[in-house]
């Protein structure tokens, strides 16, 4: 849908002055063929693929078309809109081709086709991503509120090690206590850092649901701008980050676009901070209140974290470890029926897409938690939020108890001090 | 410099205000307006809903993402709505969408506005759009 008034003119006058051409074709290819070169039309993907257990949708055949010329058809058809995005196509692929990468430049072409309708598909009236279109606005400085900073944390506006926060606060307006985990994270770091963690006011949206979900990627790339200077102007040389989509943009698609950024920051995700801190010997895990019955719980591997991050990464690997030693303080960890690279997704991705064939992926999911424990842990709060919503529609699932990874480990997690030591050596 | 604190002179600048008004009330209202000759700038577009119930927050925020300065929101009286208690959710959702999102997106809080005006309030019509519109032109425009 293409609205011309005088401010989208204005706009589009103001983009040539800048320099986002030349990001842009750092992450926008305009002739999709090229990333499809490589298919050999096996047709795992259409097999593998989430959304084709729903609905009638095969990725292979779309590529198909495309290769042979009838790209057009594909985008005006509008069809894939309804691609959810998570990646299972990817992973299982022989010849690693990235459908959802090339659906992300689709979005982006299929934004200018007149009939299109692309807010139809935008979960919630689309106000989240209006509000990360809003914070893309060069004039406008977010002032967020820090009232979920816990007590015993001290915070500060430059140094070392940032925690970054993302929309959580934002998402408040419709999920209550969905900042218990902003608050859970830092009050872990603060407990194994000693000095003042960097938590920013002005800090702006990642942009990643506009660049994965709706294919806006001007808006992404002045976010991407906003918040490499408001990190060059903190100082900080680490980013630890709880929400899994913030850790895949910060790693891998800023990197894409500012050359040295994964050379100037290093992104940490909590659990890789939480699993270094323990493999340096610097915290230990205990329980207060543990019980001769172990706890059954369970772990949903959020997309973001399984299967969009490069292949030597083994975040999903690491969490696992951590969980396993927890055995030993009354946890028994199991596996869902698909887990790792292979796990269900949560039925939304990017504030796309919630309906009735989302909410059925995300009732296999939680079907299968339901299983494996009583305890549900995540670490994407967009996957939090989707299966609490199911939660609550269901009776059966009424007993189950959704956490974010630190909301988890809060309480279980002890620091080894100095002085500790050495009196346990004398 | 935050938006919030931005204010000062913005001579000639004539904003776009978007108006929800609903049909029952502050739309009749601002046909009393008109038709009994009350003065108020022109800049106000009204959009009419049945209920400001039906005035999502998402409304709100892509008016001022697509080029509005300002949104105001009017409704029957508490108490008064056509369907009983539909401004009553307005209100309380205006409360959280200030609260929440207005306050940390740093857009001054004065750019959203809820106002109650009832079918034989022509005057007040006037009075609330002037006011409102003086407001926002003293906040200039909300991008530069
Ligand atoms: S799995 Fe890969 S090679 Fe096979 S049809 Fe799909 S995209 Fe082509
Ligand atoms: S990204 Fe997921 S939903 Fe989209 S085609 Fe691949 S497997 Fe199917």
């Amino acid at each position: 849908m293409i609205i011309i008034t005088e401010i989208e003119k204005k706009k589009d006058s103001k983009d040539i002055v800048n320099d986002i051409d030349s990001y842009l074709s750092k992450i926008y290819d305009p002739n999709l063929r090229n990333l499809l070169r490589k298919c050999y039309q096996c047709g795992t993907c259409s097999g593998v693929c989430q959304l084709s257990k729903v609905q009638k949708f095969t990725p292979s055949r779309i590529i198909e078309m495309i290769l042979e010329g009838f790209e057009n058809r594909v985008i005006e058809s509008g069809v894939l809109w309804d691609c959810i995005m998570c990646n299972s196509c990817l992973q299982n692929c022989p010849e690693d081709v990235n459908f959802a990468d090339l659906v992300r430049m689709a979005k982006y072409k299929m934004r200018n086709i007149e009939d299109q309708n692309p807010e139809e598909y935008i979960a919630h009236k689309g106000i989240y991503t209006t509000l990360s279109e809003i914070m893309s606005e060069s004039n406008l400085q977010p002032e967020r509120t820090l009232d979920w900073v816990p007590k015993e944390c001290k915070i500060t506006e430059s140094g070392k090690i940032m925690y970054y926060v993302g929309c959580l606060p934002f998402f408040k307006f419709e999920f209550e206590n969905i900042d218990s985990i902003a608050t859970s994270t830092l009050k872990l770091i603060c407990q194994i850092e000693k000095e003042p963690i960097v938590v920013l006011k002005e800090e702006s949206c990642c942009g990643h649901d506009l660049y994965w979900g709706q294919g806006k990627f001007e808006p992404f790339i002045e976010l991407a701008k906003k918040n490499l200077k408001m990190f060059e102007n903190a100082g900080i040389s680490t980013i630890i980050t709880a929400c899994a989509e913030c850790y895949r943009t910060l790693k891998v698609d800023y990197s894409n676009l500012f050359e040295d950024f994964d050379k100037k920051f290093e992104v940490q995700h909590i659990i890789e901070y939480i699993y270094n801190s323990w493999k340096e010997n610097k915290i230990e895990f205990k329980n207060p209140e543990q019980t001769s019955e172990p706890i059954q719980f369970t772990f949903h591997d959020p997309c973001r974290l399984s299967r969009f991050l490069p292949k030597s990464n083994n975040i999903i690997h690491k969490v696992r470890e951590i969980f396993n030693h927890l055995e030993k303080i009354g946890y028994k960890f199991n596996e869902m029926e698909h887990s790792k690279e292979n796990s269900l997704c949560c039925g939304v991705s990017s504030w796309m897409n919630c309906n009735e064939r989302s909410k059925a992926l995300r009732y296999k999911r939680l079907s299968e938690a339901k299983a494996a424990g009583t305890k549900v842990v995540t670490s994407c709060p967009k996957c939090i939020m989707h299966l609490s919503c199911l939660k609550d529609d269901f009776e059966e699932f009424g007993s189950m108890e959704i956490l974010d990874f630190s909301e988890f480990l809060v309480n279980l997690v002890n620091v080894i001090d100095g002085n500790e030591k050495k009196e346990e050596e004398k | 410099m935050t938006e919030a604190k931005k204010e000062g002179k913005n001579e000639g600048f004539e904003p776009n205000i978007v108006a929800f008004c609903c049909n029952w009330c502050s739309y009749a209202g601002a046909d009393l307006a008109g038709v009994s000759r009350f003065q108020y700038p022109p800049n106000i577009r009204v959009i009419r809903v049945m209920c400001s119930g039906r005035v999502d927050p998402s409304f709100i925020m892509k008016a001022l993402k697509n080029g509005a300065d300002g949104v105001i929101v009017t409704g029957c009286h508490i108490g008064d709505c056509h369907y009983i208690s539909g401004n009553e959710y307005t209100k309380e959702r205006f409360e959280r969408l200030h609260s929440i999102i207005i306050k940390q997106l740093g857009v001054n809080p004065k750019r959203v506005r809820l106002e109650w005006v009832s079918a034989s309030e022509g005057k007040r019509f006037a009075e609330v759009i002037t006011e409102f519109t003086n407001d926002i032109k003293k906040l200039g425009p909300f991008k530069r």
